[in-house]
């Protein structure tokens, strides 16, 4: 940073802000002492795990805050201005016309019966005095600029038509419109391909480069924050625990707790021990598995996986990578016959599973577990833990309810949760101790395989290295085989021996996972890995030396 | 043959095709309605003829109205010449009035169709309006008097309100004009155009008699809004109030969108279950408002329905069902068509 830039007066400074929310027992301090000024052109990182007041912060900076929430201290000042002091009708210009806010999950974001381009000039024609025609050919010119192909014809599209990328980029054009002098970005790829993810920050910080705007990048994952920014702070309980330049960071954390952060974002070492006897015959095999969807027009049809062949042997982990909608989750579902293949062979131990009659499978199920992508969804919200776990050893064993309850409080000790959490319901369960309960439900057979279908996604950074390491631990425990189905490389680098590369039903590549991953031959695992921003890399790229974190245990 | 149809559908405008779509069906819909009028009068215990001619009937006269009516003939038949009757406008005549059914109808539906016109006006304002405000401004003056208002007007009855209204504005103050009919008794009607008093006095260039038609109006139009507009302004308040909340409406105003301009969009995303609703509520109030022409001699729809089932009045009530049948066929047309409309999500 150079002298000059250090000196020019910042567009956003915030200083003491205090905020609480009502509650019914009292107050409730949300943000503590927030205090960080944004300097002219600079992409600012906030990062902290959930309930840390990231996304409270962003929203009392243009005075929206959630109800029952009130600053209670602190001033907000936005080019040299200070919000309290503002009327509010000022303060409504402020908003999207200085300030503008990036939210997450952009299809929610846009009013659903409303053409996309017209949302924008919405948002224009609020701020400044313009005619419906040009405010028009100015949105659909924008539309062009964040990367949307024939802007001209989506701009007359409406939000149920577009994917939750082009959404993404409609929700960014709605900010960049009005040429703000500060982005507040919160989370907002969060719940998209990692490749589409990618090009829409680097879209969003080239377009922020050349207006010259200031970015606050709010997001839980330290690879974004890596790559894009140029300070970072750490948020913890409303308060920011430390702030400093992104290089220094990385190199060395000035906190217990930025450290725990920075190396749970980190890839655990590849579990090496491949299992003994991979000579032999594969527990799984599948050959030319084949599934075929019915298309939204007769006579239509969407081949969703289309020809995949590949094997598990015993106590081996293979993960299944790609983008959501490539057949991933399909593959999972016809494995434990959630859904009935269309052609193809999957062989369990030796027996084709796709012929099988269901009274004849059912004995088998107990080997193949499932544990579902969203766990809150995934339990019934009624029963207890007790319950949901003990629901698979009901239905496929006879056994006493003494030896259930010994054994469901096995699984619940093999997830590393305390059996008093047996009798909890799922909603007094965190995200993290609900996804265990998932893993418990599926180890209670003790199964020989399990499909994971993205075990660790939508978990905050600390809980997903949890995952990981739970994961790893059952590995080399029981010895179990499994599917792991995941977008997130990270944790494949942490858990599968083998990878197999899924885009739109086929497998494009496959192969041990450490020559897949370092030397791709695909275009498509190429594309996939570049979209990765992987901590350590990024630390390489900003050279920086990374002390290794200590070998985790197994 | 019909992939080349299917393109040439496709390649039409959504809302020409969701409007083609829908008149399509009105054809086998309004065959199901003359089929059941038809067999609503078979249906009935006994014979037609001596149900029309009373218990006094000697069997001459039975035979010979039996003859007359085409009952000896086969069902089919029957049906044949009564579809071609209705074609034709002929409803039969009218035992109690001795007008040609047709004749009544025509007298009569306008008059009730102008006062649910109007009374359906003021509902969607006041039920709209309030709902929106109240959630607009949560926990403020309006929103504490729309939950009053909302309890009260599921239990007050239409007839009390009327006689209360009568009372206050015609009898004590005098302000409202006299519940007895729709326009002065000392006026004629204007040419008949469409029916309504309103439109048709105003066609004629007659003033006089349009503010006449305009006062005798206000008070059963004041008495329907009052008590169906309760329910829509609880529909509308909660539906709304649900779009209000929604993170789109959170963003818009993140990005600095004015506040009216955000109500304006909210409201066109409450819009379908409001629309049902005021389908529902036409289509309700064309026999329900039957109290409400009684108090003010109104000569509507619903009067003549009672009288005629008071009467036995056969062909009359066969009428009236064909022709409400047919009228809120109509009102669920445009009904489905502004759903489809107003939401681009539904797939046509």
């Amino acid at each position: 940073m150079t002298r000059s830039e250090l000196d020019m007066k910042p567009v956003l400074s915030v200083e003491g802000l205090r905020v609480v929310f009502d509650t019914p027992d009292g107050d409730r301090t949300i943000l503590q002492d927030v205090a960080f000024e944004l300097r002219p052109n600079e992409i600012l990182g906030i990062v902290g795990e959930t309930g840390a007041g990231k996304s409270v912060l962003a929203r009392a900076i243009i005075d929206l805050l959630p109800e029952g929430g009130r600053r209670v201290g602190g001033t907000v000042e936005i080019m040299g201005r200070q919000l309290e002091r503002m009327d509010e009708g000022e303060r409504r210009q402020v908003r999207g016309g200085q300030v503008a806010l990036i939210g997450t999950n952009a299809k929610a974001l846009l009013d659903p019966v409303e053409r996309v381009g017209n949302q924008i000039v919405r948002v224009l024609r609020s701020h400044r005095k313009l005619s419906r025609k040009d405010a028009w050919a100015k949105a659909v010119k924008l539309l062009g600029d964040v990367g949307i192909v024939n802007p001209a014809e989506r701009a007359r599209a409406y939000p149920h038509e577009l994917s939750g990328g082009m959404a993404q980029r409609v929700v960014i054009a709605m900010a960049l419109i009005t040429e703000p002098k500060v982005l507040l970005a919160d989370d907002a790829t969060l719940g998209l391909d990692a490749t589409v993810s990618v090009q829409v920050l680097d879209m969003l910080v080239e377009r922020s480069r050349e207006l010259g705007l200031s970015v606050v990048l709010i997001t839980h994952d330290l690879g974004i924050i890596a790559h894009y920014c140029n300070r970072v702070a750490i948020m913890r309980q409303g308060r920011i625990v430390e702030m400093r330049d992104v290089t220094g960071f990385l190199a060395k954390p000035g906190t217990p707790y930025s450290q725990e952060l920075l190396d749970a974002a980190k890839a655990r070492p590849v579990p090496s021990i491949r299992a003994t006897a991979s000579e032999g015959q594969p527990l799984l095999e599948v050959s030319n598995l084949l599934k075929i969807f019915a298309g939204s027009r007769p006579g239509e049809e969407v081949r969703a996986v289309d020809g995949v062949s590949f094997s598990v042997r015993r106590g081996e982990t293979l993960a299944l990578v790609g983008e959501s909608g490539s057949g991933k989750t399909t593959i999972g579902q016809c494995l434990v016959r959630l859904l009935d293949a269309s052609g193809g062979a999957i062989r369990f131990d030796g027996r084709d599973i796709t012929t099988m009659p269901e009274a004849e499978f059912r004995p088998l199920r107990r080997r193949i577990q499932m544990v579902f992508q969203e766990p809150y969804v995934a339990l019934n919200p009624r029963w207890k833990v007790m319950r949901l776990v003990d629901e698979p050893l009901r239905m496929l064993e006879k056994a006493s309810a003494a030896e259930r309850l010994r054994r469901v409080h096995r699984a619940l000790d093999l997830v590393n949760l305390p059996t008093s959490h047996a009798e909890l319901y799922p909603h007094e369960l965190t995200a993290g101790e609900q996804k265990r309960v998932g893993i418990a439900r599926a180890l209670v057979t003790e199964p020989d395989f399990i499909v994971f279908d993205e075990p660790t996604t939508a978990l905050d950074i600390r809980v997903r290295a949890q995952i990981i390491d739970l994961v790893r631990d059952l590995q080399s425990r029981m010895r179990l085989s499994a599917l792991f189905i995941t977008h997130d490389l990270n944790s494949v680098r942490s858990l599968a021996h083998d990878v197999a590369v899924m885009n739109r039903g086929r497998i494009v590549e496959a192969g041990p996972l450490e020559d897949v991953f370092a030397s791709p031959k695909d275009p498509y695992t190429v594309k996939l890995l570049s979209a990765e921003l992987a901590v350590e890399h990024e630390a390489e790229a900003r050279h920086v030396h990374i002390p290794q974190p200590k070998e985790a245990m197994i | 043959m019909l992939a080349a149809f299917r393109s040439r559908w496709d390649s039409l405008p959504r809302a020409l095709q969701i409007v083609l779509g829908r008149l399509a069906l009105v054809i086998p819909q309004m065959f199901g309605v003359l089929l059941v009028t038809f067999f609503l009068i078979r249906l009935l215990p006994g014979d037609p003829a001596i149900l029309l001619l009373g218990n006094m009937a000697t069997p001459d006269a039975v035979a010979q109205l039996r003859d007359r009516l085409g009952l000896n003939d086969s069902v089919w038949t029957q049906f044949v010449s009564y579809v071609g009757n209705v074609l034709h406008g002929d409803l039969g005549v009218s035992i109690f009035t001795s007008n040609p059914v047709t004749v009544d109808l025509m007298e009569r539906a306008p008059a009730t169709l102008e006062l649910i016109f109007y009374a359906m006006i003021l509902t969607v304002v006041i039920g709209v309006v309030i709902a929106v405000v109240s959630v607009v401004r949560a926990g403020g003056p309006v929103d504490v008097a729309s939950r009053i208002y909302g309890l009260a007007a599921g239990a007050i009855p239409d007839f009390w309100i009327g006689l209360l209204l009568i009372y206050f504005f015609f009898t004590l103050l005098g302000w409202a004009a006299a519940p007895f009919g729709r326009i002065d008794a000392m006026m004629s009607p204007p040419p008949y155009v469409t029916g309504f008093l309103t439109i048709d006095s105003l066609v004629a260039g007659d003033l006089e008699t349009f503010w006449s038609a305009v006062g005798r109006l206000l008070l059963p139009v004041l008495t329907i809004a009052i008590v169906n507009a309760g329910a829509l302004m609880k529909m509308t308040q909660s539906i709304f109030a649900g779009v209000w909340r929604s993170d789109f409406v959170r963003h818009a105003r993140a990005c600095g969108v004015p506040e009216r301009v955000i109500i304006r969009a909210a409201l066109r995303n409450s819009l379908p279950p409001i629309i049902t609703m005021i389908g529902f509520l036409v289509g309700f109030l064309l026999g329900a408002a039957v109290l409400v022409e009684t108090i003010f001699s109104w000569g509507g729809l619903g009067q003549y329905a009672v009288q005629a089932v008071m009467n036995s009045d056969y062909p009359a009530l066969q009428g009236f069902i064909l022709v409400a049948s047919a009228f809120i066929l109509v009102v669920y047309l445009v009904v489905d068509i502004l759903y489809e409309l107003v939401d681009p999500r539904i797939r046509v």
